[in-house]
């Protein structure tokens, strides 16, 4: 813990709330506090990636503006880099901390690479003159990030995913050993999430950084991430309220079992397997399942969402057997209480006759 | 080097500069000296060029008139324009920056009417006739003092809105509120105008309409040196405006103390709005349409090359707006406000044509 470059010990956050008091006492400021979450003892490494996450309203947000020094935490220290943060003035926090938020920067004649060179601000004297050094480092960053295609474009007319990379860019010019990513993947399509995804992943293995991000995307995060931070654990459980937050590496969160009680709700369940999320079907009817290949795992799932409990032993008067090579399979639905048989060559033939039988 | 890199060569994507471009600033430049002189030759009195420029190099003129006309009223009058059109551009430019609004102004926001107010203030304690004709009578500590209280009504207005601002993160709103403040100000000064006398009204009207040819003497050094010092500051603070860019919040991640920056454009735009609109009357749309014009012709968002252009750009609309003002040839003179009007709003609504969104050209 010691080696971390970001952490904290039996952190509180939540806010201030300022009370004014009755006038006859004579401190007329009370301050109330409405504590988040505590008991937060976390570490960064450098070379890591972490991903925070939780429900909405959990307190991501809050601990992500804590950490970056933007509020004062209720109780507890955060420590950056063996220095006490609040300790610390706003211009040797830039130098160590940069951070990528969700506000979205609309100005328009607003150049990618004017906008990447403002990274450079706590360096640069009071012109804003970039030396080479700066520029080397801001066409570094561009480079790494991956846009050097639209340098010269105007943010405003970026997409969505092409912004989001030049503000990562921004963050890398600033040269500080930790960068904190507020829901970085919001907004963004499947291939851009996993492509900020994958950058932050390089940017944590080559360079070095200690990297956290809030995000909201579990599957990505348990694949890309060297360790997770998971809030509001304890209100889910409402058992053991010793700390709201549970950290670990992804797959021991999921062996032990801690991640899927975290996320267990009604209507849907968190598949240790396959470590993603699935709705819960409520299921009305049993059904049997052979055969094997990734056919056989997609009817499956097909079957479930109609309602089938799918087993697959022979005791079930319904059943569905497939067979043939991969790629030119064969369905073969068998009904016990009539004796029929019938094939199709085609999953959506076989899952729409039992669509209609489950209809009646 | 990427598989796009190689199908279009590296050299596809030039590394632009960011260096700011000294041939478009000479080039201002050049525009400011050719309005100038136009501005000392045309008038009610077409001066030949040689003569004013002798008269300028001090070698004086066979023609004792044009020399009194040249060196008494044209030449005051043409500093004035340079020195209200570079100070009005370079506050709008900040105000629009630090609101992140595109209509942001020292006229919209009721800056204008908060100095105002501080002038018609003075005007009153004073309890001479409020007009620039009372301003001179008071001599230089007078045009001090006028300065001064302009000054301090600009930055009561801005600190109002400033302080709604903290609170109110909504540009719209804050429009609004600024208008409201604004309006709250134009409405004291009615109510003062209500209980003076006739005469006092119709002074006030007529320094409403703006003029340049009020300023003489030591008052353009005074104007001369707080307009300097609010365009130095203005210059100083570059380099935050360009964060500033980004929104306060990565602006604070960037170790830049938003607080400060806000004082040092409230005090830099109280300054410049204060002391044009003390000497010269509350001059509309300069400020507002100066630096949309500078952005659209620069395609840039560089503080660092905004504020020198915004400033040139501002002197060459405000010297055009006099030449017109004069009518040359003709025995009389347009109110500067009415032609500053005339010119500013087409050149707002043009960009607003030619940016179709004005919400993302802005800044």
């Amino acid at each position: 813990m010691n080696s971390a470059i970001l952490q904290t010990k039996d952190l509180a956050i939540g806010y201030r709330i300022r009370h004014r008091g009755p006038r006859k006492r004579k401190k007329g400021l009370r301050h109330f506090s409405r504590v988040v979450a505590g008991n937060l003892s976390l570490g960064l490494n450098e070379g890591e990636l972490v991903c925070l996450l939780g429900p909405n309203g959990s307190g991501k947000s809050t601990l992500m503006r804590t950490l970056a020094g933007v509020q004062k935490p209720i109780d507890g220290e955060v420590m950056l880099n063996g220095a006490r943060l609040e300790r610390m003035s706003p211009k040797e926090v830039a130098k160590k901390m940069s951070l990528v938020l969700t506000d979205r920067v609309v100005t328009g004649n607003l150049s990618v690479y004017a906008l990447v060179a403002l990274g450079r601000y706590p360096y640069t004297g009071w012109t804003g003159t970039l030396s080479r050094d700066d520029e080397e480092i801001v066409r570094q960053a561009i480079e790494t990030a991956g846009i050097r295609r639209f340098v010269a474009r105007h943010i405003s007319d970026l997409s969505d995913g092409e912004r989001q990379k030049v503000m990562i860019a921004r963050a890398l010019a600033q040269d500080t050993p930790v960068i904190m990513l507020d829901e970085p993947t919001a907004h963004l399509d499947l291939p851009n999430r996993i492509e900020v995804m994958q950058l932050l992943k390089r940017l944590a293995r080559e360079q070095q950084k200690a990297v956290v991000m809030s995000t909201h995307e579990l599957d990505l995060a348990l694949q890309a991430a060297d360790g997770i931070w998971l809030m509001n654990f304890s209100t889910a459980e409402a058992s053991n309220a010793s700390a709201d937050i549970v950290t670990g590496m992804p797959e021991a969160l999921v062996l032990d079992g801690r991640l899927e009680k975290a996320f267990h709700r009604n209507g849907f369940e968190f598949d240790r397997h396959s470590g993603s999320f699935r709705i819960h079907h409520e299921p009305t009817a049993t059904i049997g399942l052979f055969g094997d290949g990734t056919e056989t795992y997609w009817t499956k799932r097909a079957l479930e969402r109609l309602g089938y409990r799918v087993v697959s032993d022979g005791t079930v008067s319904r059943r569905v057997e497939l067979s043939g090579a991969n790629g030119s399979k064969c369905w073969r639905y068998f009904d016990g209480e009539t004796s029929e048989t019938e094939e199709y060559t085609d999953i959506c033939a076989v899952v729409e006759r039992l669509r209609r039988w489950r209809a009646k | 080097m990427s598989v796009e890199e190689a199908a279009f060569g590296v050299h596809s994507h030039p590394w632009p500069r960011l260096a700011p471009r000294l041939p478009v600033l000479v080039i201002l430049f050049g525009f400011v000296a050719f309005f100038f002189m136009l501005d000392l030759v045309l008038g009610s009195v077409r001066i030949p060029f040689q003569s004013v420029l002798s008269i300028l190099a001090g070698q004086g003129s066979d023609n004792v008139a044009w020399e009194k006309i040249v060196s008494y009223i044209r030449l005051p009058k043409a500093v004035t324009a340079v020195l209200a059109g570079a100070a009005l551009a370079v506050s709008g430019l900040q105000m629009q920056t630090l609101f992140r609004n595109p209509l942001a102004g020292p006229s919209v926001l009721g800056i204008s009417a908060g100095a105002s107010l501080g002038v018609a203030m003075v005007m009153l304690a004073s309890g001479s006739a409020a007009n620039a004709f009372a301003i001179r009578q008071l001599g230089l500590g007078g045009s001090w003092l006028i300065v001064i209280a302009s000054s301090l009504g600009a930055a009561l207005v801005l600190l109002v809105v400033l302080a709604i601002a903290v609170r109110i993160r909504d540009n719209v709103v804050l429009l609004i509120v600024g208008i409201m403040v604004g309006n709250i100000t134009v409405s004291l000064i009615s109510i003062w105008q209500y209980f003076s006398e006739p005469e006092q009204i119709q002074d006030y009207l007529i320094w409403t309409f703006g003029s340049l040819g009020g300023v003489l003497g030591g008052q353009l050094w005074v104007l001369g040196t707080v307009v300097g010092a609010g365009i130095l500051i203005s210059f100083a603070a570059s380099k935050s405006l360009n964060v500033m860019l980004l929104g306060e919040n990565y602006a604070r991640s960037l170790g830049m103390s938003t607080f400060s920056v806000r004082v040092t454009v409230i005090a830099a735009t109280s300054l410049l709005a204060g002391s044009v609109t003390g000497f010269c009357g509350p001059i509309g749309f300069i400020g507002i349409a100066v630096p949309h014009l500078t952005r659209s012709i620069l395609n840039t968002s560089d503080h660092r090359f905004l504020m020198p252009s915004s400033c040139l750009v501002g002197a060459i609309l405000m010297l055009v707006c006099d030449i017109i003002a004069q009518m040359p040839g003709s025995q009389t003179t347009l109110p500067i406000n009415a032609v500053t009007a005339l010119i500013g709003s087409p050149v707002v609504i043009w960009v607003i044509m030619k940016n179709r969104n004005l919400k993302s050209s802005f800044s």
